[in-house]
């Protein structure tokens, strides 16, 4: 009981409100009684052979169906425009996962579960693709944020650039003095773009090819079994090394957290192109071969 | 012998700072320890890289002084000879070194030209962490996937059919508008798979009869289409709307494809469902008054009673037969007389005959209905029975022996029968007793009565008589004719007056209904007809629809009382759309599907 108090909101207090929780996941229901009714009435129609989507149920659903996918890429265009109120940016994201899920229902149940190798399985399944690939970024805008923020720790991206140009003025000072085999490993590490990588380095967070850590762990091999004396300039590379490593971890889990929310639109928007694209040639060919 | 250095860098905006520094030496070194000459903090140089040398007023040497080279306007060399005055670019490392000369000193301006590390360089924060650049553009490939969509789902196939608009056979093989096909085509269809044009002939018009009878020419049509357009139901609210939509998508009622839907898959197939039947024949009797058709609507529930087409007056090949419902209690007239129930029985005296013969002719221990009657080749319907094949087993027709010879009468005609009976009673005369004697003197009192003499001579002298009495026995009860057959008085002299009523077998009861037999065989025939009870064969022990309904139920499972195990009977089970004298259409589906296609011909092209 105690904590069910605690956790009730205090009257006049307004609370973050996610667009899945908004308004009291008014969508959510909006939608789930809209899916039960197609399942309902999928149900109780007689379509012989068959359910298909060439009955009348089928046309309806179909009709439904297209109009959605419509509707739903226009958040595309909504987007740019943030506003407030009853149709709210958040409002409109709320609708746009809900919508997006009836439509798994919508669209499975036009389909009335024939699928074959045709531009209207094509359509189908491209819709798919753009749904589940939408429910991805749902699930990492759900869950990536707090690990973004937690992991940069108050720092702002352009503080990552400055603080790694920092390590890097440092590290070259440094080096100087160095032999040339050492000094090469350091500019190894200066040389290297610390947001190089291709798309699966970004996403895994891996880069077995990091010139700083291989610099380091080179130069801990040398100085394995050297006495450490403190004036030695290869301490000073090494603990700066150390430092570069540290920012670097941070950064890339920063990159990987930002490619994640990111790769999803990658193929949720030309994924949705191909399916209007795949939707209309559905749409023709039907009334092509009529 | 003088250098001039000019170390250049450059402020945050960009403005040169030179800071210029005169030797007066003969030679100078460049490394990256602080004691040389020209100090480059760069770990691409090594610590004493390079000495440049004055050779004379113009002419100087740059050597490289470790195992790492330099570059002169762009190729790495270990030494090299520069004409001062001609001026060039050496490179170490991330610098850049200017040569020139500037009166009797060479001058060499030195610049960092790289950035010291690639974090130091220009970085665009925007873009750096974010994905541009490691993918295609989103609006890029949203453009290349809708395009490649588009050109193969779209244009190719309007391609193909512009292509073969006008041709009158489209090569085989893979055409682009396949890829708009909803589902596989039926079994029957299946050669049409690559040819979508032979249905869809033009674009955004749906598929026309016309298409259908290019193929189809003999499919005639059920009835006259204004009393089809008469006899349908007038649509309903939804039914309404839905003809609404079908005028504004340009698609035209009563086509063949409103029955028979295709794409929906490659077995055979489907028959039309009982509501295209339903929608006139369920009160067809209210909007056509003049109709002799009842009304129906579903199997199990609304379905008028069987009228089977029963023999009224047999004889000739197209006795008068007359289609009486089950209602009237009809009776069937084929000039026979033939209890079923003595045939049948397990327990007379035909039933131990059957077992005497049970050797000699395959019967049981009583007989059983296969004894007689055999199914005809399709396993439809059954033979007519044969009295020479089905029944003279035991009602044998036989009146003498010659010999190892029997001789019977012959069935079917019966002026032969008297013939043969008079002949016999003229030809031959009675058994001579051995008592009688050879040529031996007669004493008296051998002719007396009650002796041999007496009773052979006596029978020799009324043996003409005996004929006529014969033929009189054979036609009245008691005798082979009499027995199975009417008789009566109305016949000719050759038949000696008598006449055997004709006698007609009907092989279809139901004309307009179909019944298969062969599909009915995991039931016993007692289970359907009630011969074993049946004690005239005026009897009609054909089931009516009452019997049929307690497996067979509507297409949709609705049935009048509970079915035990309930077989779905669309109306397409039993009737034909576009009727002739063969099956429906849909049975000549099973039964094709049942017999593994040997009965597939038929099913084909099978309407005879």
């Amino acid at each position: 009981m105690a904590t069910r108090t605690a956790s009730r909101r205090v009257k006049g207090e307004t609370l973050h409100d996610g667009f899945l929780r908004h308004r009291g996941f008014r969508w959510l229901k909006i939608c789930t009684v809209f899916s039960l009714v197609a399942i309902v009435a999928y149900c109780l129609v007689d379509v012989t052979p068959r359910h298909n989507g060439g009955s009348w149920l089928g046309y309806v659903l179909g009709t439904i169906g297209a109009l959605q996918i419509l509707w739903l890429t226009a958040l595309g265009l909504r987007k740019r425009a943030m506003t407030r109120g009853r149709w709210s940016l958040k409002a409109w994201t709320s609708a746009h996962v809900y919508i997006g899920l009836s439509l798994i229902v919508i669209a499975t149940l036009h389909t009335g579960f024939q699928f074959g190798l045709n531009v209207h399985t094509l359509a189908y399944a491209l819709m798919m693709v753009v749904i589940v690939s939408g429910m991805v970024g749902v699930g990492f805008y759900a869950t990536l944020p707090s690990a973004l923020s937690s992991n940069r720790e108050e720092m702002t991206q352009p503080q990552m650039i400055d603080a790694l140009r920092s390590i890097d003025r440092q590290l070259h000072d440094a080096a100087q003095p160095l032999d040339h085999h050492l000094a090469a490993l350091v500019r190894g590490s200066l040389e290297q773009d610390p947001f190089g990588g291709g798309l699966m380095r970004r996403l895994s967070g891996h880069y077995p090819g990091c010139a700083t850590r291989a610099a380091q762990a080179a130069i801990r091999r040398e100085t394995a079994y050297k006495p450490k004396l403190g004036e030695d300039p290869i301490d000073k590379v090494d603990a700066l090394l150390v430092r570069k490593e540290a920012i670097l971890g941070r950064v890339r889990r920063h990159l990987k957290l930002k490619a994640m929310l990111e790769v999803w639109l990658y193929i949720h928007v030309p994924v949705t192109f191909a399916l209007i694209a795949a939707l209309s040639a559905h749409i023709v060919s039907v009334f092509f071969y009529w | 012998m003088r250098f001039l250095i000019r170390q250049i860098s450059r402020t945050a905006d960009g403005r040169e700072i030179v800071r210029p520094v005169t030797l007066e030496q003969p030679v100078i070194t460049v490394g990256r320890l602080a004691d040389n000459d020209i100090h480059l903090a760069d770990l691409a140089v090594t610590p004493r890289h390079a000495e440049i040398a004055r050779l004379d007023a113009r002419g100087i040497v740059v050597r490289a002084l470790d195992t790492l080279g330099f570059d002169v306007d762009g190729r790495t060399v270990m030494s090299v000879e520069i004409d001062a005055a001609e001026g060039a670019e050496l490179k170490f490392g991330a610098h850049r070194l200017t040569i020139g000369l500037d009166g009797d000193a060479v001058t060499i301006a030195v610049e960092r030209v790289q950035a010291l590390s690639d974090a130091t360089g220009d970085k665009d924060e925007q873009r750096v962490f974010s994905l541009r650049g490691l993918l295609p553009g989103k609006r890029l490939s949203a453009w290349a996937f809708a395009g490649l969509v588009l050109a193969a789902f779209l244009v190719a196939p309007i391609m193909t059919w512009a292509t073969y608009r006008a041709a009158p056979q489209r090569p085989a093989g893979f055409h682009a508008d396949s890829l708009w096909s909803s589902g596989a085509l039926s079994q029957a269809h299946q050669g049409l798979k690559d040819n979508c044009q032979a249905c869809h002939k033009d674009a955004f018009v749906s598929v026309t009869d016309d298409a259908c009878l290019t193929c189809h020419k003999d499919t005639h049509d059920h009835a006259d289409p204004m009393r089809l357009a008469a006899a349908k139901a007038p649509p309903g609210a939804g039914a309404r709307v839905g003809l609404m939509f079908a005028a504004a998508f340009n698609r035209p009622q009563g086509r063949c494809v409103e029955c028979h839907g295709e794409h929906e898959g490659a077995g055979p197939m489907q028959p039309a469902a009982q509501r295209f039947c339903a929608d006139c024949h369920g009160g067809m009797k209210e909007r056509l008054g003049d109709t002799q058709l009842l009304d129906a609507s579903d199997f199990g529930t609304a379905h008028p009673e069987f009228r089977p087409a029963v023999i009224v007056r047999p004889g000739g090949d197209h006795p008068v037969v007359r289609r009486i419902s089950f209602t009237a209690h009809p009776r069937e007239e084929n000039g026979l007389k033939f209890p079923h129930k003595l045939h049948l029985s397990t327990t007379n005296g035909v039933a131990r005959m059957a077992q005497t013969m049970a050797g000699e002719q395959g019967f049981g221990q009583s007989l059983v209905c296969k004894d007689c009657h055999t199914p005809d080749a399709t396993g439809t319907r059954f033979q007519p029975v044969d009295m020479e094949r089905d029944c003279a087993m035991c009602h044998s027709l036989a009146f003498d022996q010659i010999g190892g010879t029997i001789r019977t009468l012959r069935h079917g005609d019966p002026a032969q029968v008297v013939a043969d009976l008079r002949a016999y009673y003229r030809g031959t005369g009675p058994e001579r007793p051995p008592s009688l004697g050879g040529m031996a003197r007669r004493r008296p009192g051998d002719y007396a009565q009650g002796r041999t003499y007496y009773a052979y001579f006596g029978a020799v002298a009324a043996r003409g008589g005996q004929a006529e009495q014969a033929v009189r026995a054979v036609f009245s009860p008691g005798g082979a004719c009499f027995d199975c057959h009417s008789i009566d008085r109305q016949g000719d002299a050759a038949s000696a007056g008598f006449r055997v009523q004709p006698v007609s077998q009907n092989a279809r009861y139901f004309l307009k209904g179909w019944f298969d037999h062969d599909a009915h065989r995991t039931e016993t025939c007692e289970s359907c007809h009630a011969a074993p009870t049946s004690g005239s064969a005026g009897d009609l022990l054909i089931p009516d629809l009452a019997l049929c309904r307690t497996c067979h139920v509507g297409e949709g499972g609705a049935a009048l009382r509970r079915v035990a195990e309930p077989v779905a009977s669309g109306c397409a089970l039993c009737h034909s759309y576009h009727a002739d004298d063969g099956a429906p259409w849909s049975t000549r589906q099973r039964v094709a599907r049942i017999k593994d296609g040997t009965n597939a011909g038929a099913a084909r092209g099978g309407r005879r």
